[in-house]
């Protein structure tokens, strides 16, 4: 071997460049005779990697990052309430419907972020609807009027000053003043002391003024039925939480009537499984499936124009029949001789049993019973429910009294005679403040074609609108948020409106306008009503306060707290007058159809139109979005021969509508139930052209009358419109799909009788689930939720919270079709029963924070795992979006940005300024192909512990609210940390009708529903 | 010079005659030899006497390696440098690195054997060899069966090789050479072509990397929800005139816990009818502490003795040690920090009101200590 | 046994007739000498239209979002899922092919084993489009490998997700590997055939220098042994883990113990469908009748009646253990595949991957080239709609009826597909020019005469 070794080694010594050959030959001959050595790379390897190393020093000099991040702009001169980053609150007053409900606005760095309910309320204790707390939208809508500009009347358009406008307008009004021309103002109810008090200053400045009051939904026929039992005294407020049985006709106290969210608060104050003892019952008659139909104990269907004949058959039963009750008024007694209730309930088919139970009910419970007519209801409806409760010493219930508007609501007869004057040229100038007559008054009164025989006309605007567009002018006001403001909302009950941040544009609060006009003094005064309110409030308002302070001080914590109460002597009710009911004419049905013309419990009379968060909050019962539509009955819909998303013809007085038809389970027969607000021409980039406008079957009594229109001609239509929903929509009598959520145990409900029987009838059949890993313990706080479904009314307060808290955006109604909507709680809607009695139960909604968190197991990129204090979370920057962990929820809670959605929605409304301003600085606002859901509000989680930190105290994880819980009127949502006993959430996850969705699963969800109990004559479910 | 020998090469026509062959070749005793055939012949090993691959031993330990590399790192993760619950598993839920590390395991194995193989056994690639492009390699690559006896064998030398090939019925025996080397071309570092090469890759590069980190990374689609449509405090505003995000509050509004200073202008009233809301309790003395220690002492000094640390720039505030200020009401010490005197401007926007009444709480702390009595010691 | 060497003796023979080794290269290696057909570039242009149309599509998701897919709550997942297993499917053929009949010494492979490990190969590229492109931040697909970032964050190694990535990228490098150890050999005898300089230069750079020598050859069967030996648990192994990002879930219809093996076969079934239509048109293309034989593919339509009745089975098993196991949530999700909205989706699965392969019950359907042509796309189809059942009906109506949904394709859906179809034949259709469409080195092995006939 060695020899050889060296004999190799030789024969290298001898030939060394064979050796070296063989390394230097890259191809053999032959390989490379087409190439010579010249015209090869002159790269040698040297060069290479001197190049390599070149290439990546010049990369890391190229990574330097030059990206301007912007600049930082403090104060220059600190106020003292505001810390950077911290959020301050104001105390004021919702001006969106009639309710003015107290509320307590937040705001960062001296911008309003959310709108909640103020704690320290009479009215609405703590608690605002959805529409309130969407209102902030408005504040910040893009399409908003920035500045003065003429409208479609005027010869010349775009922009012009205020002060052109002012001095025009003191012309035109002296004009009038002198040659006896009459100047109209349109305003809606004037429930604050000073702005009435404004309003009369404009009149008796300029004397020929004729005050013409209007609302969409005015409560008319109640209050001139109550004013006939019991004379000019203002409406009552009813204990609804002191009832035992409460019986609505056509009525929806929870939903769109009176004080819902008073009332629904009430109601489920009456439905406390901790209290079974004074649960109360509700029994809904009514024609129209409403939310408070679907919360109903017992539903009855019938039409609404049989309503009085019901209240008559009542009467009947308790006075004449049972002799219960004494109906002392003759004429009564002889139209409810006439209808007995045997023959009444078989003739509609109404279950006698039920009808039996209900007056039972009503005489066992005399003076804790509430029979509540409906606002669309006739006056002699209304007159006769009144007498009913009068009989059962109801009235024990009318606590308090309301307030009227201090200017009546116009009747259709002024509102003739005014177009007609308007017509007959007698009419100079027509200020419109803060309505939209063009649009929402019947069409028979012609009131757009009388205005443009007016020479000067003028609307008072937020954003531009029907009537905008047919004025002279169109002039910018102040939103509610930078208003000043002072509202009556009870007898003694003062709520004050404090603005929040100063005027984002060039605008100005009505009643300073019309203070300015009236007295000539230019420039105008920025503070010229505040300075009239507080005046006004010195010398009238304060002293009735008996206030021990001065007045700087007592006005300064009225505005602090928002509220002032005096001791006001509620006005006197005088005795239920006999001539009430001069005559009861039997009531001869006309053929065709009824047509009821509802609410909105979102957009109202259609102001809110512009605002996506609540076009695209489901309506509670149809969940149906950006639409309204015909509501049928499956038989009515199947005898004119179409179904959902169907046109059908409605005519009225000759006035056509195609509306979309939806079927609705439950409606009674021959009922066309219609949502008016909708269908508006001019409201905006978003609320245009949404839905249909009923407005045309609205006739001129019907506007300040009952909004029950009688022989109405329906008809199948050509074509068809798509209505989009957030939740499919089975056939009820499909028995594959029927009454899964109680087969599958996602709703839980059992009688009020059953459950005080066999209290234990959840936990027995709950089976213990074994786990092949050890549970992961959480020390300190853990958090949880309880929501009660006895509370809960479906009312979606707190859908729109938690839109406002955690920046939801708007997909918009195409994006909702394909199933795309983006809210993390929704109230799930779930019917059983026949198509035509279904019983309705509603269940929020979200995730769940399970501790056996599906989704977290399938996240490849752990964007999605468990906090300390068990909180399932999201870390939104790291999900990549493989959409695996909502596949893999069972809930199906978790949203999915498929789009850039504030770019995606009408050519990027929502990207545009100062929507920006909106949005909550402590949550991300999310971008494309990100995955979200609900975090149990984990900014306010992390607040508090911060506030806990600095006070340097330990976390204890006390009042820690979402805002889903601070939304809900009914206060069915319990938050807390559940580690501790003393919690209520600890409580309720312990209470014996606690249960958690898909218990089988063993995912071990955080939040505790409480099982639903119906409060009916059995022990068994129907 | 005539080229280097590298072997001489025979072909067979036949599997059955190259397999003789090779049998009569081992028996010569012939050891650096190859048998080339374009697919393997079934037993040629056998009659090449050759060992069995060790391949599979460097599968074994590729496949070994990659088992434990893969679950060490999973637990390594899971377990020390970042647990985390997921679905409320065990933090080291073994059953479910089973997938991962078998993949591992399996793409180790195969591809370093296969690696190994040709960089190890073959020491590929290698295209200069002798035998490449030789008519033999043709024949081999394609039909033929061939042997090629190389020169480096110990038994080598030209004439009997040829002898022995022909006696087993080898064609075409013919002479392997080691190629002639041709010109080689070295460059110089420096030459300009070189130079203008490297800059332009430089400018490129960096060019590219700054493009794409400032540029490209921020259009659409791409976004990392580092910009995000809200407004963030101390930020600008398009919105505002000023271009300021952040509002003053509006005059005469009154924000929750914000009731207007009810004594401007009226110190004795504030010392007769404020009190300290707070009780001195050690969380809030310590407030107070780090409240004074901020905005206070630069004046006052950190023991309240007046002893300004901007030492004459300044006039020196008096001493918090005063009889006046021991005997003053909290109300008020509360009122000076809210509204100022003399020379002292307000501190109402920089000291929160609770903080306030901390700073109050110290103060008299200062002072307790500054005139300690026996007691105290105790 | 001490060595790799398969016993090829006394065994019918695989090809038809006895070409020489020589005859066999000339035949092999022609398409890539002479210039393609006309038919070759109508092929192209076709499949490069499809691919235009899925490029287009693709730009339009990333430039938009996902938005423009079909995909919702609850139905997140659509026709992209599906068609990652499906294409992931039709990946399992090739190395099926080349490694356990290799292993178990089906010696009529070696004609058809090439062309499937390039199916294979493609098939397993196109898959992976789709899980890049289904996340909603196609840019961040980083994320997905554990390497050290700014969120601190590693991956989630519980995630059926992260396990494909492993799995699909692991499959995709062996699969390779194994394809291109096969490929040296041929490359060299075309290196020493071509006499085209640049070809010769490319052929000489991928051969590494083959020189046929014995010594080597020894050490390759041992290493195309043990390659072998690997892919075959890793072939499993692949679908099982595609089968865990539904199995491990607690979706009914996708929590079912039954899916790995069910995957693993359906993939086999429906990758051999796809070699069989890709190699009946080969063979034509280039007449290699008597290296493909109809024997060989008659072969492939028994493995077709195996695993599409094993699927038919598991279709079975299914609603058994639906209704055996007394979940009511399980018992609805089958019976609303069967009656649901989906009802059609179902049915043309069940038709197309049970019924028609039972028609190879019959030799003379077996070995009817039409026929088996028709019954192969068929399967393939079938198998497409089995994918498809499985991921939209499971979901779109899942636990609460509360939030069941509809899912319908988008036209970008469809035409993404249509791209990776696109991508699958142009690459299929370059490979048959560039690469020998069967191996050489094994052809010849087992052409009549090539082992010494004593020993």
């Amino acid at each position: 071997m060695a020899e050889q070794n060296l004999w190799r080694s030789l024969r290298e010594n001898e030939d060394p460049s064979t050796i070296r050959d063989q390394k230097m030959h890259e191809f053999q001959e032959g390989v490379t005779e087409s190439f010579d050595p010249a015209g090869m790379s002159p790269l040698s390897r040297k060069q290479f990697l001197a190049l390599l190393a070149a290439s990546a020093a010049f990369a890391t000099a190229g990574c330097t990052n030059y990206r301007d991040k912007g600049e930082i702009v403090p104060y220059t001169k600190k106020p003292e309430e505001i810390i950077p980053g911290v959020a301050n609150f104001y105390a004021s007053t919702c001006t969106g419907c009639a309710q003015r409900c107290g509320v307590l606005i937040k705001t960062r760095e001296g911008r309003p972020v959310k709108i909640d309910g103020n704690p320290d309320h009479p009215v609405n204790a703590g608690s605002i609807c959805a529409r309130g707390q969407a209102s902030i939208l408005n504040l910040y809508d893009p399409s908003r009027l920035r500045t003065p500009r003429y409208g479609g009347a005027s010869a010349k358009s775009g922009d012009l000053s205020w002060n052109q406008v002012d001095t025009d307008v003191v012309q035109r009004l002296a004009g009038c003043i002198r040659d006896q021309k009459q100047i109209i103002l349109v305003v809606p109810p004037a429930l604050s002391p000073s702005g009435a008090g404004v309003l009369a200053d404009f009149r008796a400045a300029c004397p020929s003024t004729r005050i013409l009051t209007t609302d969409v939904f005015p409560q008319e026929t109640r209050r001139r039925a109550w004013e006939r039992c019991y004379g000019a005294v203002p409406l009552p407020v009813l204990a609804w939480d002191q009832a035992r049985v409460l019986v609505t006709l056509e009525a929806d106290p929870l939903g769109t009537e009176g004080f819902t969210v008073e009332q629904t608060r009430a109601f489920a104050a009456g439905r406390d499984v901790e209290a079974t003892d004074r649960f109360s019952r509700l029994y809904s008659i009514e024609g129209n499936l409403s939310l408070t139909g679907a919360n109903a104990d017992y539903r009855l269907r019938l039409l609404p124009t049989l309503q009085r004949d019901l209240l008559l058959a009542l009467l009947n039963e308790a006075g004449i029949r049972r002799r219960a009750v004494r109906i002392d008024n003759p004429v009564v007694e002889r139209a409810a001789a006439g209808i007995d209730m045997a023959s009444f309930s078989t003739a509609h088919g109404l279950s006698a049993a039920t009808l039996a139970h209900m007056v039972d009910d009503l005489l066992a419970n005399r003076g804790k019973g509430i029979v509540y007519a409906g606002d669309a209801l006739p006056e002699e409806t209304h007159v006769l429910a009144n007498y009913l409760n009068e009989l059962l010493g109801n009235t024990t219930l009318y606590v308090t009294s309301t307030v009227a508007p201090a200017f009546g609501i116009s009747s259709a007869e002024d509102l003739a005679s005014v177009v007609a004057d308007m017509k007959a040229g007698r009419v100079g100038v027509v200020i419109h403040a803060g309505t939209n007559p063009v649009y929402h008054l019947p069409r028979d009164f012609g009131y757009a074609d009388a205005l443009k025989n007016v020479p000067l006309t003028i609307c008072l605007t937020e954003a531009e609108n029907e009537t905008a567009q047919a004025c002279t002018y169109m002039l910018p006001t102040h939103h509610a948020l930078e208003s000043w403001g002072d509202h009556r909302v009870r007898a003694g009950v003062y709520s004050l409106q404090q603005p929040v941040v100063a005027p984002l544009y060039a605008t100005r609060q009505t009643e300073a306008v019309l203070l300015q006009w009236m007295a000539v003094i230019i420039p105008f005064n920025e503070s010229a009503y505040l300075d009239y309110l507080k005046k006004k409030w010195e010398t009238e308002l304060f002293p009735r306060f008996g206030a021990k302070v001065d007045f700087a001080t007592f006005w300064n914590s009225a505005l602090h707290d928002g509220v002032a109460v005096a001791a006001e002597a509620l006005p006197a009710r005088g005795k239920f007058r006999a001539d009430a009911i001069p005559s009861i004419e039997p009531d001869k049905a006309p053929a065709g159809y009824t047509l009821l013309l509802t609410q909105s419990p979102f957009v109202a009379d259609g102001s809110f139109a512009n605002n996506g968060w609540l076009q695209e909050i489901p309506h509670p019962v149809s969940k149906v979005v950006w639409d309204n539509y015909a509501a049928l009955s499956p038989a009515t819909a199947g005898e004119l021969g179409v179904e959902s998303n169907d046109l059908v013809d409605v005519t009225v007085e000759g006035r056509r509508q195609a509306l979309p038809v939806f079927v609705q389970p439950g409606m009674a027969d021959k009922v066309i139930a219609v949502a008016l607000g909708y269908g508006r021409t001019n409201a905006g980039p978003v609320g245009t052209g949404v839905g249909t406008d009923a407005t045309p079957l609205l006739t001129r009594a019907a506007f300040t009358g009952s909004r029950i229109i009688r022989g109405v001609t329906a008809l199948k239509g050509g074509g068809r419109h798509e209505l989009a929903s957030t939740q499919e929509h089975h056939a009820l009598d499909d028995t594959f799909v029927k009454d899964l959520h109680l087969k599958r145990k996602i709703i839980r409900e059992a009688t009020l009788a059953g459950y005080l029987k066999d209290p234990g009838f959840l936990e027995r059949e709950r089976k213990k689930h074994e786990s092949i890993s050890t549970e992961v313990e959480y020390h300190g706080v853990k958090w949880g939720m309880a929501i009660d479904l006895n509370k809960c009314t479906g009312c979606n307060a707190c859908v729109a919270g938690c839109n406002v808290e955690n920046n939801i955006p708007v997909v918009g109604k195409e994006q909702v079709q394909l199933g795309r909507e983006m809210q993390w709680i929704r109230i799930d809607r779930y019917y059983s029963g026949t198509p035509d009695e279904p019983v309705t139960s509603h269940q929020p909604m979200l995730c769940q924070h399970c501790d056996n968190a599906p989704c977290e197991n399938v996240c490849p990129v752990v964007a999605t795992n468990h906090s300390p204090d068990g909180l399932n979370q999201m870390v939104y920057n790291r999900c990549v979006g493989t959409k695996y962990c909502s596949n893999n929820c069972p809930f199906k809670v978790r949203r999915f940005n498929f789009y850039n959605w504030r770019d995606h929605l009408a050519e990027g409304f929502y990207q545009q300024e100062p929507v920006n301003l909106l949005y909550n600085p402590e949550v991300t606002v999310r971008s494309r192909g990100v995955m979200e859901k609900c975090t149990f509000c984990v900014q306010r989680i992390m607040e508090a512990r911060q506030h806990a930190t600095e006070q340097g105290v330990e976390f204890a994880g006390k009042d820690v609210q979402t805002a889903c819980q601070q939304a809900c009127p009914a206060q069915a949502i319990v938050f807390g940390n559940t580690n501790d006993p003393q919690s209520a959430v600890a409580r309720l996850r312990e209470h014996p009708l606690g249960y958690h969705v898909l218990e089988e699963l063993n995912v071990r969800p955080n939040v505790t529903y409480l099982a639903r109990l119906r409060n009916i004559h059995s022990e068994k479910l129907a | 010079m005539e080229k280097p020998l590298y072997s001489l090469t025979a072909l067979f026509s036949t599997p059955d005659a190259l397999m003789h062959a090779v049998e009569a070749t081992v028996k010569a005793g012939y050891t650096k030899y190859d048998v080339h055939s374009p697919y393997p012949v079934h037993g040629m090993e056998r009659a090449m006497r050759l060992k069995t691959s060790p391949l599979g031993y460097f599968a074994l330990a590729f496949g070994l390696l990659g088992a434990v590399s893969a679950v060490g790192f999973m637990t390594w993760v899971t377990l020390i440098d970042y647990p985390l619950v997921i679905g409320g598993k065990p933090f080291w839920s073994w059953p479910a690195f089973v997938p991962i590390a078998f993949e591992i395991t399996v793409l180790l194995a195969s591809v370093l054997t296969v690696v190994a193989m040709f960089v190890i056994f073959f020491k590929f690639p290698n295209n200069s060899h002798p035998l490449h492009d030789t008519p033999y390699m043709k024949r081999v690559s394609s039909d033929g069966f061939g042997i090629s006896i190389q020169r480096e064998d110990p038994l080598f030398d030209e004439a009997g090789v040829r002898q022995f090939l022909a006696s087993v019925e080898g064609t075409d025996i013919a002479p392997v050479y080691f190629e002639e080397d041709p010109a080689d071309h070295g460059q110089k570092l420096f030459d300009l072509r070189f130079v203008g090469l490297l800059a332009g890759v430089a400018i490129v590069v960096a060019g590219t990397t700054y493009f794409s980190l400032n540029s490209l990374m921020y259009v659409q689609p791409f976004s990392w929800m580092m910009e995000q449509a809200k407004q963030k405090p101390q930020a600008p505003s398009l919105l505002f005139k000023d271009g300021i995000g952040m509002r003053p509050p509006v005059q005469g509004s009154v924000a929750r816990g914000f009731l207007p200073y009810a004594f401007k202008g009226r110190p004795e009233d504030a010392g007769k009818m404020l009190a300290n809301p707070l009780l001195p309790t050690a969380a809030v003395l310590d407030r107070g502490r780090s409240s004074y220690l901020t905005f206070c002492s630069p004046c006052h000094g950190n023991f309240g003795r007046g002893d300004s640390r901007l030492a004459g720039q300044f006039p020196n505030p008096p001493t918090l040690h005063s009889e006046k200020v021991r005997n003053w009401p909290d109300g008020s010490l509360y009122h000076v920090i809210t509204e100022g005197q003399n020379v002292m401007p307000s501190y109402a926007a920089q000291i929160t009101r609770d903080n306030r009444w901390a700073v109050v709480h110290y103060i008299r702390v200062l002072q307790r200590a500054h005139f300690a009595k026996e007691s105290d010691l105790k | 046994m001490s060595t790799a060497v398969v016993d090829y003796s006394r065994e019918e023979p695989v090809i038809a007739g006895t070409p020489t080794a020589g005859e066999i290269d000339a035949v092999v290696s022609a398409p890539l000498d002479r210039l393609p057909a006309r038919t070759w570039w109508i092929a192209l242009s076709v499949t490069l239209t499809m691919l235009a149309i899925g490029g287009a599509c693709v730009g339009a998701t990333l430039w938009y979002g996902l938005g423009v897919w079909g995909v919702n709550q609850p139905v997140s997942w659509g026709i992209d899922i599906v068609n990652f297993v499906f294409w992931v499917g039709i990946g399992h053929a090739g190395t099926l092919i080349s490694a356990i009949l290799f292993l178990l010494r089906q010696r009529w492979r070696n004609g058809i084993a090439r062309f499937a490990e390039a199916m294979t190969i493609f098939a397993v590229m196109c898959a992976g489009i789709f899980p890049l492109l289904h996340t909603g931040r196609q840019w961040l697909p980083l994320y997905l490998t554990p390497y050290p970032n700014q969120h601190a964050l590693w991956v989630n190694f519980t995630s059926p997700l992260l396990w494909d990535v492993f799995a699909v990228s692991t499959y995709f490098t062996v699969s390779a590997v194994f394809w291109y150890l096969g490929l040296v050999p041929d490359l060299a005898t075309l290196r020493d055939r071509t006499i085209q300089p640049v070809k010769k230069v490319v052929y000489s750079v991928l051969s590494l220098g083959w020189r046929h020598s014995n010594r080597h050859w020894h050490h390759f069967e041992r290493a195309y042994l043990i390659l072998a030996g690997f892919a075959t648990p890793l072939v499993l192994s692949v679908h099982t883990i595609v089968s865990f990002d539904f199995a491990v879930s607690v979706i009914p219809g996708w929590h079912t113990t039954i899916f790995p093996p069910y995957f693993v076969a359906g993939a086999v079934f429906s990758g051999f469908a796809m070699v069989q239509n890709c190699l009946i048109v080969v063979r034509q293309m280039f007449d290699l009748k008597h290296l493909i034989t109809l024997d060989t593919l008659e072969k492939m339509n028994k493995v077709m009646i195996l695993t599409g009745s094993m699927v038919g089975y598991a279709y079975g098993m299914e609603f058994f253990i639906a209704w055996y196991s007394g979940s009511q949530f399980e018992m609805f999700v089958f019976v609303n595949r069967a009656l649901g909205p989906y009802a059609w989706a179902y049915w043309t699965m069940v038709t197309c991957n049970v019924v028609f392969p039972q028609l190879f019950w019959f030799k003379r359907f077996r070995r009817s080239i039409p026929l088996m042509f028709v019954i192969a796309v068929l399967v393939n189809v079938g198998m497409w709609f089995e994918r498809f059942v499985i991921v939209v009906t499971s979901l779109s109506r899942d636990f609460l009826p509360s939030s069941w949904g509809h899912y319908v394709p988008s036209m970008y859906d469809i035409g993404i597909f249509i791209g990776s179809l696109g991508l699958f034949f142009t690459l299929i259709l370059l490979f048959v020019r560039t690469l020998p469409v069967i191996s050489l080195a094994e052809i010849k092995a087992v052409s009549p005469g090539a082992q010494p006939g004593h020993h």
